[in-house]
């Protein structure tokens, strides 16, 4: 089976980059999504991993992102 | 009985039946957080599970521990008590403990987390086995280490300085999400910090004995030390050792320490996470993490916990320290309280067993539930039950609500009150009703219902009881 590695199963962002690979070589490689910080590893099931196997509720715009509630909120510099 | 460290409560589950280690190999998902979901449904008297064969680690080398407290029988183990101790006598015992509060700690120079030192390079997924534990978290979580933090404002007070379990997610080699809510102490410590215009210096502490974390959990007022309440529980003087780069104090036990800081002002993406209410939390932009130093024991075990909807290791863990608390805010108050179960979604549900003084009175402990200082976020269900029922015996539970509660008389509705925003039910997140549901005997005023005829237990139940628990021994 071929592992994407190119497109955010979760935001379908094109923007993903190699997190990291196994301590003992050649068993898996992690990927990361610079747009939303999902990560993944090669080894994984497609449903997380297959941009269009990825299911509608859980997927996130890239343009929702700065939208986001930031909790807690950045207080008041003294 | 006080474990001097993870690897030595392991050694004691393992002589008591409690521990099952599994050799042969997986893939880091999904066998490992299926096999913690599957001990946590099968039983309340599961043992704890460990990995030493994880796919793209060395065998033997890298190991996982799950489910470490994740029943009542490696609960009671925690607290130095016979593995069939009942829920209720731990709860007692955990109550009769906290009366040393605060113990001493005890600092020493040197621990075993010190033999190896990472300061460049740091790639935390090949220093330990981490991975996703639900299907549609974001990715891989750390969330049963003791994050450890000062506030800035009083750096030199040892009782402020917190110890908490908040959850994590390690998004690169060396940088993490992190959540410090507005209500929780770290929250406090990062307002304070970053009116400062300053990072928050944190350490996180991984694989540690089960009472630090434990502790960790409670929900104790803002200027009482962790470390000290874990020295009453365990009834021996806590050890503790400075970190390097923050001077943190630390357990001296831990198998990794993590040092960095919550970078001041950043906010990012964060989340889901499959969250102990049994949904995913959806995501937000929350504080960072960058690491800048990692101490370990030579093959650190990775200590981890799988949560989803209960119950899972983490309703163990919070199940009595929640309810304990409860119970002294209230019993100060009322000294009929008797007992207090408020071990369902980390007392989101709970049940207290009161004397009744006088009619209503039992409707008054429930709604003082609410107002204590856990209960601003919990506490949204309280069933009253008279002293006579035991609130850790659900069937009794059952038995006094389907026989005294009154549809009518004995429900109380609080409208639009405080809830935490992760109640899938609260609308607007973080408003909900609450209720009591008082199924306690009606007391003078009230003279309502058919109860005077109660079937007591044959004379010398109790001897039976005895009798027939030495014969099935």
């Amino acid at each position: 089976m071929t592992v994407n590695t190119t497109v955010c199963p979760r935001c379908d962002a094109e923007n993903v980059r190699i997190l990291t690979t196994s301590p003992v070589p050649g068993r898996w490689s992690m990927h990361v999504c610079n747009t939303c910080v999902y990560s993944w590893r090669s080894t994984e099931p497609s449903s997380v991993t297959d941009p269009p196997a990825y299911p509608p509720e859980f997927k996130i715009a890239p343009a929702e992102i700065p939208h986001l509630p930031a909790t807690p909120a950045v207080p008041r510099r003294r | 009985m006080a474990y001097a460290d993870l690897r030595e409560f392991l050694a004691t589950l393992d002589r008591s039946g409690q521990l099952l280690t599994y050799s042969d190999a997986v893939d880091p998902e999904p066998g490992m957080s299926a096999a913690a979901r599957a001990v946590a449904n099968l039983t309340d008297r599961g043992p704890a599970l460990v990995f030493e064969n994880i796919n793209g680690y060395e065998p033997g080398r890298s190991r996982v521990v799950l489910n470490l407290v994740g029943s009542w029988p490696n609960h009671a183990l925690m607290l130095g008590l016979d593995k069939d101790t009942a829920i209720k006598d731990q709860f007692f015992e955990f109550a009769r403990r906290w009366e040393a509060f605060p113990g001493p700690v005890e600092r020493r120079d040197e621990a075993p987390w010190q033999e190896v030192t990472v300061g460049g390079d740091i790639d935390l997924f090949r220093l330990l086995p981490l991975f996703r534990l639900n299907t549609y978290d974001v990715g891989c979580y750390i969330d049963k280490a003791c994050v450890i933090s000062r506030d800035p404002d009083d750096p030199e007070d040892f009782g402020k300085q917190n110890v908490g379990i908040y959850r994590i997610q390690v998004k690169d080699k060396d940088r993490l999400g992190i959540q410090p809510l507005a209500a929780h102490d770290l929250g406090l410590h990062l307002r304070h910090a970053e009116e400062r215009g300053e990072n928050l210096p944190i350490v996180i502490a991984i694989g540690n004995e089960p009472v630090i974390t434990t502790v960790a959990g409670m929900p104790l007022a803002y200027d009482q030390s962790e470390y000290e309440m874990a020295a009453a529980i365990q009834g021996a003087p806590y050890p503790i050792t400075k970190a390097p780069a923050t001077g943190l104090d630390v357990p001296w036990g831990c198998e990794v320490v993590i040092e960095g800081e919550i970078i001041a002002g950043e906010r990012e993406i964060e989340g889901p996470f499959g969250e102990f209410t049994g949904h995913y939390s959806g995501a937000r932009r929350q504080p960072v993490v960058k690491v800048h130093r990692v101490a370990h024991r030579t093959d650190p075990i990775y200590e981890h916990l799988y949560i989803g909807k209960p119950w899972t290791e983490m309703d163990y863990t919070v199940a009595l320290n929640t309810s304990v608390v409860l119970y002294r805010q209230l019993k100060a108050e009322f000294p009929e309280v008797a007992a207090v179960n408020a071990m369902y979604t980390q007392g989101l549900l709970g049940i207290i067993s009161v004397r009744q003084r006088f009619g209503g009175f039992a409707k008054a402990v429930g709604l003082r539930a609410m107002t204590v200082p856990h209960g601003l976020a919990y506490c949204k269900v309280i069933i009253m039950v008279d002293d006579t029922v035991d609130p850790f015996n659900l069937p009794q539970v059952m038995w006094a609500l389907s026989v005294y509660y009154h549809p009518f008389y004995d429900t109380v509705i609080v409208p639009n009150v405080s809830v935490l925003a992760l109640d899938p039910s609260s609308e607007p997140a973080g408003i909900t009703h609450k209720v009591v549901l008082d199924a306690t005997t009606p007391a003078p005023p009230e003279t309502r219902g058919h109860y005077t005829q109660l079937v007591g237990n044959p004379e010398g139940t109790a001897e039976w009881e005895d009798i027939i628990r030495r014969l099935l021994r």
